[in-house]
């Protein structure tokens, strides 16, 4: 909605949020169902497991114009899978170093556990991301890279 | 009588080119390299500097990458939209004579079955201004292959370096005539360029050779050391092979034309999963017969201008000399 | 000590132990290669010096070399590990390579002008007498002692990575812009790395494209991120990469981010001990996450 009001063109982030499928997805799916308002700037992509994510995904998501990107799953101890959300927590440690090291902006990348019962927290942490993003301005260090060969 | 030009003359000349040309020189990069770019205003060129060059000219004639044509969906639509190769013109300052000769052997590659208009334009709008060799090293090998320090084969001005402070100045063609004219004075001053590096092998009995050798173990046992990092494809400058790709997404995407090398593992691999060249030492034996067997026959040039690059770079001090001093034993062993 | 690695390689060819030693020595140009030998009359070619860089255990994975049979290879202390890491991963049985190492006072840099200097991986480097290997020529004399975290962070590549993140995020992502724009995807740091040894790379795969091949800003942080990414808590710190780079790109800074996480936070060092379980197979329910909200 807040999207498609933008007739001024001011700037709406866009955020890619990459979510395991039995918790965080779940938790949207609640919020949703209780009629929890959240903004629409946030395009959720639906994934079996966090263990899944491959930070290359993260990449790509700033690659394609997203201002911040949002990783979210079980809480540990809950995972579907027994372990695939220890596995991602160990890569995501390592990974925002790496990160930190080229210049990439951190503080644009979140990472969540929001379990199936916690609509209520997954509607507040992305009304704060979407805020958060807003402030900090659109991502233009990596968009740039794609414009300049 | 010669007509020489001196190094600020030579500078200011650039510097009026810079506004409406592509100007290409060496230039000192921030970690400490020698690379041939093209130059901003702030750049300051080490026109005597192209030894050490960790690049060629080859990439302003076929870039490592380059756009064929963009695609944009509309609905049903797509609207297909070609690339232009090069608005501007281009002079490159500084280049080795090896190097320039590297032009020429091209030429009838990107005429062949497909007239390559990227290449095409690009030699069409470019003056090449060499520096003639004023020293060589152990792995210089151009008059093994027809070369010279001062071979005019396509360049369009030849200077050599005074030792003074000025360049003398041979102009070859009429491009190099007009970018020249009226900024020379007369004098009596003659360049001189550096002895003739020794003769490494003989290509004749070099080519013999390779005829009646594509099984010999030579061809492993010779290149067990080499890592197949390509790297001497990409600093050759008679090296050409490219990959096509498209990039982007369904919406928008581009036709691309990247170098590629023969010596990648997976450059002959085929989708059935076979690979005719899977073993290092039948992808250099290619390489070598490319440039000595293959494209002579069909071009009647060698595709090697001995400029010494792959030698140079190599980190285990491979390359194309080595492997020919090798064969050229071999020839004289029998 | 030339003499002694010789011997030892000699014997290992007579006896039929190695069908292949692969070591150092000095290849038709003069300068120094890696050389294969596997007639013992021939072990005399092998020679070791301080200009012995580059690290031969990238060979051991590649199937030219495995066509030679069982081989030897002389290594120095950081390649050594590069021998555990691939046990641990199990791509090396203990006896499928026998392991020479060689003491080393450090390797120097000869390219350019001017007086050899002392290359930056050895600068931060105490442990030079190798360490899980068969055979060991020269003995610890060669050791230093060893730096605490903050000595070392002043030295060499560590120190090189600690004026990298004093910049600002902007000026990193501007220096790493400036040497992603040299990179010519040659895969020279792929080749070159030991540990690299994918039949098919990730990059190679185009059904779908992962990273795209081209050599443009994308592209290259694309490659380089995943590289290094795929190396977290197994680089060595061999330089290799670094050394190939035709671009001269510090790819060691890269590396060193991760491999300085993995130690620093995960107590985890690659290559130092066999029977190591690799750091990002693993975890623990310790592991920390205050960075998770």
């Amino acid at each position: 909605m807040a999207l498609e009001n933008n007739t001024d063109n001011h700037f709406e982030p866009k955020i890619i949020a990459f979510v395991c499928n039995w918790c965080t997805y779940l938790g949207a799916d609640l919020a949703g169902t209780n009629r929890l308002e959240y903004p629409a700037n946030i395009r959720i992509i639906r994934l079996p497991c966090t263990g899944r994510i491959d930070f290359n995904l993260i990449v790509k998501a700033f690659e394609v114009g997203a201002d911040a990107v949002l990783v979210s799953g079980c809480h540990p101890g809950d995972c579907h899978y027994t372990a695939g959300n220890y596995h991602a927590r160990r890569r995501w440690i390592l990974f925002r170093e790496l990160l930190n090291t080229l210049g990439i902006d951190t503080r644009r990348i979140h990472f969540s556990w929001i379990s199936a019962a916690e609509g209520a927290k997954f509607q507040k942490f992305v009304t704060k991301i979407v805020e958060d993003t807003r402030a900090l301005g659109p991502y233009t260090d990596y968009k740039q890279l794609m414009i300049d060969n | 009588m010669s007509q020489i030009i001196s190094s600020e003359q030579l500078l200011s000349l650039i510097r009026e080119l810079l506004p409406t040309k592509n100007v290409i020189a060496p230039v000192q990069t921030d970690n400490g390299q020698i690379y041939f770019q093209t130059l901003k205003e702030s750049d300051s060129p080490l026109l005597t500097e192209a030894m050490k060059a960790v690049n060629t000219i080859k990439e302003f004639f076929f870039p490592r990458h380059e756009v064929l044509y963009t695609f944009v969906r509309h609905g049903n639509d797509v609207d297909v939209i070609d690339s232009v190769p090069m608005e501007k013109e281009q002079v490159i300052f500084g280049c080795r004579p090896c190097e320039a000769a590297s032009l020429p052997i091209l030429d009838p590659l990107f005429a062949w079955d497909y007239q390559d208009r990227f290449f095409q334009i690009r030699r069409e709008k470019t003056t090449v201004v060499t520096l003639a060799c004023r020293e060589a090293d152990e792995h210089c090998f151009c008059s093994s292959v027809g070369g010279s320090p001062d071979n005019t084969s396509g360049s369009d001005v030849m200077l050599y370096d005074l030792g003074n402070g000025s360049f003398e100045v041979r102009v070859l063609t009429d491009k190099g005539k007009s970018l020249f004219a009226g900024k020379t004075s007369s004098s009596q001053e003659t360049g001189s360029v550096c002895d003739t590096p020794v003769q490494k092998f003989d290509v004749d009995a070099v080519q013999n050779w390779l005829k009646d050798n594509f099984k010999n173990p030579f061809w492993d046992e010779m290149t067990y050391r080499c890592v197949g990092c390509g790297v001497c494809t990409y600093i050759c400058p008679t090296c050409h092979c490219f990959d096509i790709v498209d990039e982007g997404s369904f919406q928008k995407g581009q036709r691309v034309k990247n170098w590629d090398s023969c010596q990648s593992a997976l450059f002959t691999l085929h989708a059935s999963g076979h690979n005719p060249r899977e073993t290092q030492g039948q992808r250099q034996r290619q390489r070598i017969m490319h440039k000595f067997s293959v494209y002579p026959e069909k071009f009647d040039r060698l595709l090697c201008t001995g400029c010494g690059n792959c030698t140079r770079q190599c980190r285990t001090s491979l390359g194309i000399r080595p492997l020919l001093e090798a064969i050229q034993k071999k020839t004289e062993e029998n | 000590m030339e003499k002694q690695l010789r011997e030892t390689a000699k014997k290992l060819l007579q006896e039929g132990t190695v069908q292949v030693v692969i070591g150092y020595g000095r290849v038709e140009t003069g300068g120094i290669g890696a050389i294969f030998v596997t007639n013992p009359d021939n072990a005399d070619n092998l020679v070791w010096n301080q200009e012995c860089s580059q690290n031969l255990v990238t060979y051991l994975t590649r199937k030219e070399i495995r066509k030679l049979g069982k081989a030897a290879i002389v290594v120095k202390a950081c390649d050594a590990r590069a021998v555990v890491v691939l046990k641990n991963e199990s791509q090396l049985e203990n006896n499928d390579v026998v392991v020479i190492g060689v003491a080393c006072p450090g390797i120097l840099n000869h390219r350019g002008s001017g007086d050899p200097v002392l290359q930056a991986r050895c600068e931060t480097c105490t442990e030079r007498l190798p360490k899980n290997v068969d055979f060991v020529i020269g003995d610890e004399s060669v050791n230093l002692p060893p730096l605490s975290v903050e000595q070392r962070s002043r030295k060499g590549n560590y120190a090189k990575l600690a004026k990298l993140m004093a910049m600002t995020q902007e000026e990193r992502f501007r220096f790493w812009k400036d040497e992603f724009s040299r990179c010519i995807r040659c895969y020279a740091c792929r080749q070159s790395c030991p540990l690299c040894y994918c039949n098919q790379c990730v990059v190679d795969k185009n059904r779908p494209v992962r990273i795209d091949t081209s050599a443009t800003l994308k592209g290259n942080f694309a490659w380089n991120i995943l590289r290094a990414f795929h190396l977290a808590g197994r680089c060595i710190g061999c330089g290799a990469c670094s050394e190939a780079c035709p671009a001269g790109i510090e790819l060691d800074l890269l590396n060193l981010t991760l491999s300085q996480v993995s130690e620093l936070e995960f107590h985890h060092f690659s290559g130092q001990e066999p029977g190591t379980a690799p750091l990002i197979g693993t975890y623990s329910e310790g592991d920390k996450e205050d960075f998770i909200q």
